[in-house]
């Protein structure tokens, strides 16, 4: 009977001290796009498992994870750390009240310290932190060294001298930037940004995105008829309908095996050229898109965000891990190991050191222009959704002939107008 | 001598209810069918109708799509729709488009094979199932392998080029061409569909008695005679639910667009429910999004109407 009694005391304590060892193991789950990124990222990742054994990361591979992930927090569910595509969204979030605010933690974890002091700023949502800015990214002009060695020609630095360079390719009968947006219909918004960056320059486009200059400017004018004249030379991927059918593929392979000069695009596409050119063999090297004066400018976007849950059962184990996610040894080591787009803060040189010259090269210009305002607005990470939306959809009735570069501006002033006054702009950094 | 009475028949509710006979009549013939139909109806009330309502009312609201601030807007995004967006009109003139193509190329299609087919008396099983294959395969993978075909730099059109010499002549980007741009997706649309239109009207076409084809030929009927007065009589009424059928899915038309296009090349492409998508997912404007699905179900309601008019005046449908 005692015998009984004791195994009976016995399971009593180990059903009531059960619960407790599983409540000391606190899950931070994260919703992950299903593929190469996840394939390189994830373990990474997962090394955060191995510091604290109380707080583990779970990452579910996902489709269509931002769909997915709306959702799910808009029905009070999701994973506890919540991505999204850029700052505009995490701010819809944020004003639902979907994402937690991450002030405490910041300044508990000391984020300013390692955090560039405007990108912190991007998360803003009324005073209140509620988004980490994720994946800096610029826009670059790649070109073919193969093909400009082989013609004696040399990467242009201001308007002229690519538009000149441009017509001497497309004589020699080069494409002159390998493009297309079948895949990826936002492609047209980069060079948008991009052009009125150059040419405007980003001071008169931080006027215009907080309404101290119309977008009907003279200066904005130019630079868009700019781009549409590069446009109907049929300098963008050998022709504007040949732009609209070119697909991602087809603009990596077209600047890789030489039938284009050039091609306009993100930091992302590092990756992608190093396979490309590793198949073909033929080199490539990149030089900051041509200004008006010849000033290196660069658009700073931000690939995606991260917040916390607000409802998050662990919003403490949340923050842990992206206080490690975020801190300069993780990111140095993902931008090294996948040449992932690093998150805004002081990487260290000897990170730096390690990586392939002009991929360093690029981290290295990007943080020397933001030091000294020679930083531009991708329009992505600064405009509202429906901004970038106009410019992306309407910018192709600019270039079938269907509206003016003028009723484009006007379109988008209109509109731009309205979302400020309605408070529907991110926060865009003073300077 | 036996007196035959008659029961009288219960009226009043009390009457009903206390009576053995008229309460199992209303247990098998009202509460039973009720209670095998329930699950249904429930799943329904829940899956269709109260979205449709939730619906109709985030189309009087300016939601975003995310969280729970609504604000009530009355009828602010249907004036928009008619009076304000420009798209709205262009994207209904080509979903008129897409429904002019849908109701003549496909059933032209159909009827004709399939009146060929009902004719092959070996091997049209074969024939009915080659048919029928693309009706089978998503639409993911449908598109992509037509991009391909069309890709003017990789596509047949390059490929005939470099075969024959020539330059830019077959190598056309159908897809990147604002004239021809909806076109080639109804097209590629159509290349999948025809062959689910084909098989039913050739079911429909072999249940025809064979005694009116018979008798047809006694009165020196020749074929097109016979498919004249036989055949699509006999067909009618799957073609004319057919016909509603289409008109309907019509104003639904979205995969193949988004997949080839996304409604471009500057909007060329552009139908009712691509914009509603953009507007909902790309916009944060799930109010303005909404007035869009509701007008849509207007339209196929509109089309329904007209069928169930014509029913009602005696048509054969």
């Amino acid at each position: 009977m005692k015998g009984i009694k004791f195994l009976f005391v016995i399971a009593i304590l180990a059903m009531a001290l059960a619960p407790v060892g599983a409540q000391d193991v606190s899950t931070v789950t994260m919703w992950f796009a299903e593929g190469s990124t996840l394939d390189c990222w994830g373990p990474i990742m997962l090394e955060f498992n191995d510091i604290d054994p109380s707080v583990q990361l779970e990452i579910v591979p996902q489709a269509d994870t931002w769909n997915v992930t709306r959702t799910a927090v808009a029905g009070g569910g999701g994973p506890d750390i919540v991505r999204t595509p850029g700052p505009s969204y995490a701010y819809e979030l944020a004003e639902a009240g979907l994402i937690a605010p991450m002030d405490a933690f910041a300044d508990e974890m000391g984020w300013g310290d390692f955090f560039f002091d405007w990108a912190l700023d991007l998360g803003l949502v009324n005073g209140q932190l509620y988004s980490l800015a994720d994946e800096l990214e610029t826009l670059l002009l790649y070109y073919n060294t193969d093909v400009f060695e082989a013609n004696g020609w040399t990467p242009p630095d201001t308007m002229e001298e690519l538009n000149a360079l441009g017509e001497e390719a497309a004589a020699a009968g080069y494409v002159v930037f390998s493009h297309g947006n079948a895949s990826w219909r936002g492609t047209n918004e980069w060079f948008v940004g991009e052009y009125m960056t150059q040419l405007a320059g980003p001071h008169k486009v931080y006027q215009a995105l907080t309404g101290q200059l119309p977008w009907t400017d003279e200066s904005m004018v130019e630079a868009v008829e700019q781009l549409d004249a590069h446009m109907q030379a049929g300098w963008y991927g050998g022709g504007i309908d040949l732009y609209f059918t070119n697909e991602g593929t087809t603009r990596r392979a077209m600047l890789a095996d030489g039938t284009a000069a050039m091609n306009i695009e993100g930091s992302w596409a590092i990756r992608g050229l190093e396979e490309y050119h590793g198949e073909s063999g033929q080199g490539w090297d990149w030089v900051p898109v041509p200004s008006h004066d010849g000033t290196d400018y660069f658009t700073i976007g931000m690939g995606n965000t991260s917040s916390i849950n607000a409802n998050s059962p662990h919003p403490e184990a949340a923050a842990q891990f992206l206080n490690w996610y975020f801190s300069p040894a993780t990111q140095g080591k993902m931008l090294t190991s996948c040449r992932k787009g690093p998150a805004p803060v002081a990487i260290s040189e000897d990170v730096m050191g390690d990586l392939d010259p002009r991929v360093a090269r690029v981290y290295a210009e990007l943080s020397d222009a933001s030091a000294n305002d020679r930083y531009g607005y991708t329009t992505w990470t600064f405009w509202s959704p429906s901004g970038f939306n106009y410019i992306i959809e309407e910018i192709e009735r600019v270039w079938v002939g269907d509206i003016t570069v003028m009723d484009y501006l006007e379109g988008l002033d209109t509109l731009m107008a309205g979302e400020l006054e309605a408070g529907n702009l991110p926060p865009i950094p003073s300077r | 001598m036996a007196v035959l009475t008659r029961k009288k028949k219960p009226t009043s509710v009390f009457e009903k209810l206390s009576d053995e006979t008229w309460r199992r009549k209303f247990l098998r013939n009202v509460i039973i069918p009720w209670i095998f139909i329930s699950p249904l109806l429930i799943i329904h009330i829940f899956v269709v109708a109260i979205p449709a309502v939730q619906g109709v009312y985030m189309s009087l609201t300016d939601w975003t799509g995310i969280g729970m601030n609504v604000n009530f807007v009355g009828l602010d995004n249907y004036h928009r729709l008619f009076f304000e967006d420009e798209t709205f009109g262009k994207s209904l003139g080509n979903n008129v488009i897409w429904m002019a193509f849908f109701l003549t190329v496909p059933f032209i299609l159909a009827l004709f094979c399939a009146a060929m087919l009902a004719q092959v008396k070996r091997g049209g099983m074969l024939y009915r199932s080659i048919l029928f294959i693309p009706y089978v395969l998503a639409s993911v993978v449908t598109t992509t392998i037509w991009k391909n075909l069309l890709n003017p730099r990789q596509g047949i059109g390059a490929a005939l080029d470099n075969m024959l010499g020539l330059e830019d002549v077959f190598g056309v980007a159908f897809l990147g061409r604002p004239e021809s741009a909806l076109i080639s997706i109804a097209f590629i649309d159509n290349w999948h569909f025809w062959g689910f239109l084909m098989i039913l009207f050739l079911a429909a076409m072999q249940s025809i008695p064979p005694v009116l084809y018979d008798a047809a030929k006694i009165d020196g009927a020749n074929r097109w005679q016979e498919f004249r007065h036989v055949t699509l009589p006999g067909i009618r009424p799957v073609m004319l639910f057919m016909y509603m059928m289409v008109a309907i899915w019509s104003f639904l038309a979205f995969d193949y667009i988004f997949l080839l296009t996304q409604g471009g090349p500057a909007g060329a492409s552009e139908v009712i429910a691509t914009q509603l998508y953009k507007n909902a997912f790309f916009r944060f404007q799930a109010g303005y999004g909404a007035a869009q699905g509701v007008v849509i179900s207007i339209f196929a309601g509109f089309i329904i109407m007209i069928f169930v008019t014509l029913r009602r005046r005696g048509w054969d449908i």
